[in-house]
């Protein structure tokens, strides 16, 4: 029998979508079908919260056990992705006010991508998995494509097609290689069925590879990131944050239910494996980001580093306590989401509507005009380089390094150090221009930002400050 | 009074917040300067009712998850810093209302970010937990950043980042240090770390030396220095007076509490190399000075020998132990005051002549005494006091650092010797520079230039009155340390 | 009588010294009362003390403690002390009297007073100082408060100069010094010197020698001994009543002073008094010989000083602390009063040079027999003051045994004559002769006053100690060689003149070297000096160059790097297909072939 209640969140994700779909239909303002897509992920949300996670609600269970666990994990994921879209949804505001891309399907396909984060969450086999992520990347394909008047959207659907494409075969791959092994599709069973010997046993291990590999592109991880800065500075800046908060949240919570849940019996090799996509993830998206001129692409490549922090504990799986471990990871996921939605909401700020992120020095300036605006994306930038003032960033390195100390994993400590150091010299180069004294100001910097956008900035930036003096909320959480 | 130690963390920041919002910019920097003064005033109840060990505490749980807590005291190897600080601070404000940068952003903001600045400052002096140490010593790594960004000179950009990069390399090795430390030994608590050092004697020395060259970066000791000059050079006056003053003395502090508070066994084992490069920095530092063209680089490599006293007088205390007992570690509070005094001052007069002549140019100036009595005077004081004289607060420090080396005998005592010879060397590049400046015929750059302002009198005679108060009354400083 | 007083010869001097620093400059009534007040103080409290105390009191309290030792700020006096200090209190008053005259109608005369009370009071803290390191302050503060007053005149080039070489020389011995005394201190636990004599026996001897040597540095470096000497005759740049200062009781003074107030030191270090008798036969030579060919008045006097602070220190070699103090004492007065008087001759005439002076016992009556007086005493005249404390420094090395007493004697022998000799010179040239200067201005009376007073002391000084203590010198035939010696420097000088107007000719073609005294600088310049800019500038270079070259490089490299990477990922799309696919297949591959090996 199936436990409806807690499938609830999803249902409501789903409702989301058809809803903004009819209302579209229906009234054909934009307003308005934003309106519906983001009361309807705060619904989402809402409910998330509301359904109880201790004991956790388990639905489609057979013996070998259950495809649908709502538990702790689950509800932080559910919770978040819905939180996320709503923003998303404020911040798409002033470009979708142009009218060069259709709201409705926009705001549908957003919504669709929600319900597949929705289900990600709680998915507990490696089928459910697949497809609920498959349902949370397939409607950014359109997505990030709408910008119909640019070359560079076009191409940056075609590389975020193709990539994906690849890494979708290659994670099946990697599922059927893990079942052909052991016939088991549930994690709780694999934990103990991966264990196999004989010839068995390497199709097991290839198969849990191909999978954290295939992954690793949601996350755009080395070697499946190259299609992120193309990606995120093509698509409109909102589906750009998107790509870099909800979908990254949704493939790093993949890879640790597979990883974690699935590969007990193979952390002596995923550790390491994961270690060396760690350290090379962190080096190359530091570096290249120290070269970037646009804005969008220096936080594209950023955010390559930054999957790079994710990870990184999780290097340490065979050496010690993994609760610890994953809480790090999750506790540096929230963080990092919450600072970078705030960026992008930022740079969104700081732009006309409509455009791309635009080169750096299209900020020139701006922090004199603009102080609060700039004060805030400056906040949030210094909160991804991880330094005081923002100290919720800083915290989220603490977490990191420390649980990295603790497993003596000093290889990967060096790499994440370098990472940090140069990562201050990547995000000063986003920030200083703001505050340039002889730069000359365009004018329509002072025409007033779209209340929906200033919303958004402004509760991220208070989330992040908050999370700075209570960072104990956060390791609440990821217990 | 465990109030009082928090109020010390957050009257600057306040005050930080308000000079940041507010409109005009007269109304900010006074706003800046109250809360300074307020500071300031603050510090100085602190002795009151002060025993044994901590005189006071605040001691709250803040984030449990990582071991965190949000402690904080006061003794006598810190309290003598925290004053410095609030002084500084506080004369580096009132000296913004009266000097603000011209053709530069507002001098309200500069002063926020000084009381930022303080904030840090004061955090790395009071707190007794290694992970809170950490989280105050990036705290001040930004602001630092923007004032020499911000009002800085010509090459400020690649001064600053340099700055910023550099140290926060150390930060990163103290993170890895700290929280080394810490898991192993269980606890994050310094005064529990301090009583009863449980490491093992190989863990000790390998923290410590990552510990070691954290703090060495922030000190800054030879050969991790670099960031120093450019930084110096290019920083508004009141930047170099904060930097010079104070914030390199979180290095000397940081080692002293953490490296031989915590890690006493390692501290002893790498002693020796640490006096080794001590020493090499006092002569590297005074030789390069005395082959310095420009007035604040001078200075700034003064700093670099200067420091290197403070840490020879360091690694006396680590082989003799006893932490603030021992004579070593007194001669390093001693120094390092008395550096923060007088690098403070000389700053403050580099910086009057530079705005005046608009040069750093030793060949360029020449001949102050004939055109600026009074500035060449106070000039020659600070000089005097820094080259060691006895009676001034630089002697202090510098004395007993050799006398202490002297005292643990064998290999020390040739160190001793070269870090005595480097006294003279330092006299030598001093005097060298007093020649080039005050004396002679007057330079065209020196002709017609403005006396000695109000703003610049009220900022300097505290420094001299401590300069000389200092050098009468040492046990101002060693007193309350023991 | 409270002991306490003498506290206060230190305290009032270093009081109004400061106080005068902060005064206007342009009132120079004050800064005149100030100073003037300073030394009177000083120089009664000597008295009175002289008057009170026989035997050695010590008073001291704790300064600051360090580590496990205290250092104390405290006096320990005796008759040697107060002698001294008298002397210090007399030539200061003398010195801030006569400056008020001398530096007329110069603004910065202020600061100029103030400094020469801090100098004093430095000097005093020497003297009764109980404890080395309040010592080593005054020592200091003495090499400080020499530097700005002999830069004190704009006008002169080279002052800077010479104020710098002042302070860096003596600087230098000062390391030495320093380190002795850490030595001493840290063996004995306490920096106290009373506290040191009682450690002494217990002290190995290596670190008693060593200590002994790194004292006779410093010594070395203030009072002016080979090799260290060569600031001295570059001071003279400072105005006259600073020359007479510097050489009659302070600074030079200290040096012989301190050998002899830690004597039982050197005396456990034989090595170390050896040493200091070579010293000093080197240094009363050379000064002697440098002094015959000096053309500038006040050379010849400081080349004199650095000769008679070889006879001193000569004394100390063969262990006669009593006799080197009484010269220092004479001499104190004498080289005062010659200072002082030099001074009214070239505020006479307005030249340093003897070659443009002559005939002025005319014009200068006053002048000409204090500096009469004043010269005798030098030489070495019965009964004026230098002749006794000569005598006895003499005496002393002829009985003395060793090699050391034998050199002090011969080149004190050798001394006496040049000594004659090149007084007899300066004598004859400035008053006698021709008179090149035709309008003279006589000095007003605030600068003869004092002259004539130190004419007194230089010329009954000798004989009153000799009345007042039979011991001091036991006068026999020896005694006469000496003298005679004296009489044959006075004859051939006065022959010399009369041959050809200047003594000096007879050295020939050697006049030049000697006035340079032997080129000693270049010699340092060319061993010190140079060597020393060019290691700097290399340092220079290596460090901003090298360690900061490696910071940078570390820089650009990152960059670089970023760079050559980012051109690797520029084309998007197949780069990221290859990444996943190359993986992908790698992983496939490797557990293939693990699972075949099995």
């Amino acid at each position: 029998m199936i436990d409806h209640i807690g499938l609830l969140p999803v249902y409501l994700a789903a409702g989301t979508a058809v809803l903004v779909f009819l209302a579209d239909l229906a009234v054909a303002r934009t307003s308005v079908t934003l309106a519906v897509g983001v009361l309807g992920a705060v619904g989402t949300a809402a409910s998330a919260v509301a359904v109880r996670v201790q004991p956790p609600h388990r639905a489609f269970c057979v013996e070998s056990g259950c495809s649908w666990v709502y538990d702790r994990p689950a509800q932080l994921l559910a919770v978040a992705v819905a939180v996320l879209t709503a923003a998303v949804l404020l911040l798409s505001a002033p470009t979708l006010r142009l009218g060069q891309i259709p709201a409705g399907e926009y705001a549908f396909l957003l919504t669709a991508s929600m319900t597949g984060g929705v289900a990600l969450a709680g998915a507990r086999d490696m089928i459910t998995l697949i497809v609920a992520l498959e349902t949370l990347t397939l409607p950014l394909y359109v997505l990030v494509g709408l910008r119909r008047t640019s070359a560079e959207s076009a191409q940056a659907a075609v590389t975020f097609l193709l990539t994906s494409v690849a890494a979708t075969a290659v994670t099946l791959l990697g599922a059927a290689l893990m079942y052909a092994a052991s016939g088991e599709v549930h994690l709780s069973a694999l934990a103990s069925a991966l264990d196999v010997s004989g010839p068995a046993r390497p199709l097991a291990g290839a198969g849990l590879l191909l999978v954290v590999v295939g992954l690793a592109f949601k996350v755009a991880a080395v070697p499946a990131h190259a299609w992120a800065p193309t990606t995120y500075d093509g698509a409109p800046l909102p589906i750009a944050a998107y790509l870099s908060t909800a979908s990254k949240l949704g493939g790093l919570f993949a890879i640790v239910y597979v990883a974690v849940l699935g590969g007990v019996a193979w952390w002596g090799v995923l550790g390491p494996a994961l270690g060396i996509l760690a350290a090379a993830t962190l080096v190359v998206g530091t570096l290249v980001a120290l070269r970037q001129r646009r804005m969008v692409r220096l936080l594209a490549w950023s955010s390559v580093a930054q999957a790079g922090f994710m990870l990184a504990p999780l290097s340490a799986l065979a050496v010690a306590r993994p609760s610890g471990l994953v809480g790090a990871t999750l506790a540096y996921g929230l963080i990092y989401v919450t600072v970078e939605i705030a960026a992008f909401a930022g740079v969104i700020a700081l732009r006309p509507p409509g455009e791309d992120g635009g080169t750096l020095t299209d900020y020139a300036g701006l922090g004199r005009s603009a102080p609060w605006r700039s004060g805030a994306f400056a906040f949030a930038a210094i909160g991804l380089a991880g330094l005081p003032p923002a100290l919720a960033g800083l915290f989220a390195k603490v977490f990191v390094v420390r649980a990295l100390v603790n497993a003596q994993a000093w290889v990967v400590v060096a790499a994440v150090a370098l990472a940090a150091i140069a990562g201050l010299a990547v995000y000063l180069r986003a920030v200083v221009p703001l505050y340039r004294s002889d730069a000359d100001v365009p004018g329509w910097i002072l025409s007033p930002v779209s209340p929906a956008v200033v919303v958004v900035l402004a509760v991220a930036t208070l989330l992040a400050i908050a999370a700075g003096f209570a960072p104990q909320l956060i390791l609440d959480l990821t217990q | 009074m465990s109030a009082l130690l928090t109020a010390l963390l957050v009257v600057p920041f306040a005050g930080a917040i308000l000079a940041g919002v507010l409109r005009s910019e007269r109304a900010g920097t006074y706003a800046a300067t109250g809360a300074a003064l307020v500071t300031f005033l603050l510090t100085l109840p602190l002795p009151i009712g002060r025993g044994e060990g901590m005189w006071h505490e605040a001691d709250t749980a803040w984030v449990p998850g990582l071991g965190l807590r949000y402690h904080l005291g006061v003794d006598g190897i810190s309290y003598p810093l925290i004053v410095l600080t609030a002084l500084l601070t506080l004369l580096c404000c009132a000296y913004t209302i009266w000097h603000a940068p011209a053709g530069r952003p507002s001098g309200a903001r500069l002063a926020a970010l000084l009381l930022v600045i303080e904030v840090g400052l004061l955090g790395v002096f009071l707190s007794l937990d290694l992970v809170l140490f950490f989280i105050a010593f990036e705290v001040v790594l930004l602001p630092m950043y923007a004032v020499i960004a911000g009002w800085g000179g010509e090459a400020r950009q690649r001064a600053a980042r340099k700055f910023a990069l550099y140290t926060l390399f150390g930060s990163v090795l103290l993170l890895i240090g700290v929280l080394g430390v810490g898991i192993s030994a269980g606890t994050f608590d310094i005064v529990a770390l301090t009583q009863n050092p449980s490491l093992a004697r190989s863990t000790q020395i390998g923290f410590f030396i990552v510990l070691a060259i954290a703090f060495a970066v922030k000190a800054p000791l030879w050969p991790l220095h670099t960031w120093l000059p450019d930084a110096h050079t290019e920083a508004p006056t009141v930047g170099s007076v904060i930097l010079a003053g104070v914030l390199l003395k979180m290095g000397t502090y940081g080692i002293i509490r953490v490296g031989l508070g915590v890690l006493p066994e390692g501290a002893r084992a790498v002693a020796p190399a640490l006096g080794i490069l001590a020493v090499a920095a006092i002569i590297i530092g005074s030789l390069v000075c005395l082959a310095q063209k420009e007035l604040k680089r001078l200075i700034a490599y003064s700093s670099v020998g200067h420091m290197g006293f403070v840490l020879l007088g360091v690694a006396a205390g680590a082989v003799s132990g006893g932490l603030a007992q021992s004579m070593g570690v007194q001669a390093a509070l001693l120094g390092n005051i008395a550096h923060g005094v007088i690098t403070g001052l000389l700053f403050f007069l580099a910086g009057a002549i530079k705005d005046r002549t608009h040069t750093g140019s030793l060949d360029d100036l020449g001949g102050l005494r004939e055109t600026a009595p009074a500035m060449a005077g106070v000039l020659g004081f600070a000089a005097l006091a820094s080259l060691g004289l006895p009676g001034l607060a630089g002697f202090w420090g510098e004395a007993f650092a050799v006398v202490a080396a002297v005292q643990l005998g064998g290999g020390w005592i040739a160190l001793a010797a070269i870090a005595a010879f480097g006294a003279a060397l330092t006299a030598a590049y001093l005097l060298r520079l007093l020649r080039r400046v005050t004396h002679g015929p007057a330079a065209s750059s020196v002709t017609g230039i403005a006396g000695v302002t109000a703003a610049e009198r009220l900022a300097w005679s505290p420094l001299v009155l401590l300069a000389l108060v200092l050098g009468l009354v040492p046990a101002l400083v060693s007193g309350v340390a023991q | 009588m409270p002991v306490e007083l003498a506290y206060l010869l230190p305290i009032v001097p270093a009081a109004c010294g400061l106080l005068g620093l902060l005064m206007p400059r342009s009132n120079r009534r004050i800064g005149a009362a100030l100073g003037v007040t300073g030394a009177s103080v000083a120089l009664a409290v000597a008295v009175v003390l002289l008057a009170t105390f026989q035997e050695t009191v010590e008073k001291y309290f704790t300064w600051v403690r360090l580590g496990s030792i205290d250092v104390t700020f405290g006096v320990l006096i005796d008759r040697r002390a107060l002698f001294v200090a008298l002397a210090v209190g007399v030539v200061a008053l003398a010195v801030q009297v006569y400056s008020i005259g001398y530096l007329a109608g110069d603004e910065h005369y202020g600061p100029y007073a103030a400094q020469v009370s801090i100098f004093t009071a430095a000097m005093l803290a020497v003297v009764v100082g109980n404890d080395l390191i309040l010592v080593l302050a005054g020592w200091e503060v003495m090499g400080a408060c020499s530097y700005l007053l002999i830069a004190h005149d704009r006008t002169l080039p080279e002052a800077p100069a010479a104020a710098v070489k002042a302070f860096l020389v003596t600087r230098v011995g000062d390391v030495g010094f320093l380190l002795g005394i850490a030595l001493l201190g840290v063996a004995a636990g306490s920096f106290r010197i009373s506290e040191i004599f009682v450690a002494l026996p217990g002290m190995s001897g290596t670190t008693v020698t060593a200590a002994a040597l790194l004292l006779l540095a410093g010594v070395a470096g203030k009072s002016a001994q080979f090799p260290l000497h060569t600031w001295l005759p570059d001071a003279m740049a400072g105005p006259t009543p600073i020359s007479a200062l510097i050489h009659a009781a302070t600074m030079v003074a200290a040096g012989v002073y301190v050998v002899a107030r830690l004597f039982p030191v050197f005396q456990a270090a034989p090595v170390a008094l050896t040493v200091l008798g070579v010293m000093a036969a080197i240094t009363l030579l050379l000064g002697a010989l440098a002094a015959t060919a000096q053309d500038d008045i006040k050379r010849v006097l400081a080349w004199s000083t650095v000769s008679q602070l070889g006879y001193m220190t000569g004394a100390l070699a063969v262990g006669a602390t009593t006799p080197a103090i009484f010269h220092l004492l004479t001499h104190a007065a004498f080289k005062a009063l010659l200072f002082l008087a030099a001074g009214c001759v070239i505020h006479a005439v307005g030249t340093n040079l003897m070659s443009r002076m002559g005939g002025l016992r005319r014009t200068l009556p006053v002048t000409f027999w204090s500096m009469t007086i004043g010269l005798a005493a030098l030489a070495g005249v019965p009964p004026l003051a230098g002749f006794w404390s000569k005598e006895a420094i003499l005496l002393a090395a002829e009985h003395g045994t060793g090699g050391t007493a034998v050199l002090v004697y011969v080149a004190g022998l050798a001394g006496t004559f040049i000594t004659a000799w090149y007084a007899t010179r300066l004598w004859l040239k400035v008053f006698f002769g021709p008179g090149y200067n035709d309008h003279v201005h006589a000095p007003g009376s605030v600068m003869q006053a004092p002259v004539a007073l130190l004419a007194v002391p230089s010329a009954g000084l000798g004989l009153g100690i000799y009345l007042a203590d039979q011991e001091i010198v036991e006068l026999d035939a020896v005694a006469l060689l000496p003298v005679g010696l004296m009489l044959l420097g006075i004859l051939a000088a006065w022959w010399g003149w009369r041959r050809s107007g200047d003594p000096a000719a007879v050295l020939g073609r050697m006049q030049p070297f000697l006035a340079a005294a032997f080129r000693l600088d270049d010699v340092q310049d060319a061993l010190v000096v140079r060597p020393f800019t060019r290691l700097a500038a290399l340092t220079r270079v290596a460090d901003e160059s090298g360690v900061d070259g490696v910071v940078t490089g570390v820089g650009t490299g990152t960059v670089a790097l970023g760079g050559s990477l980012t051109r690797w990922h520029r084309s998007g799309v197949p780069r990221a297909l290859a990444g996943v696919l190359v993986v992908a297949a790698a992983s496939v591959v490797i557990f293939a072939l693990n699972g075949l090996l099995r």
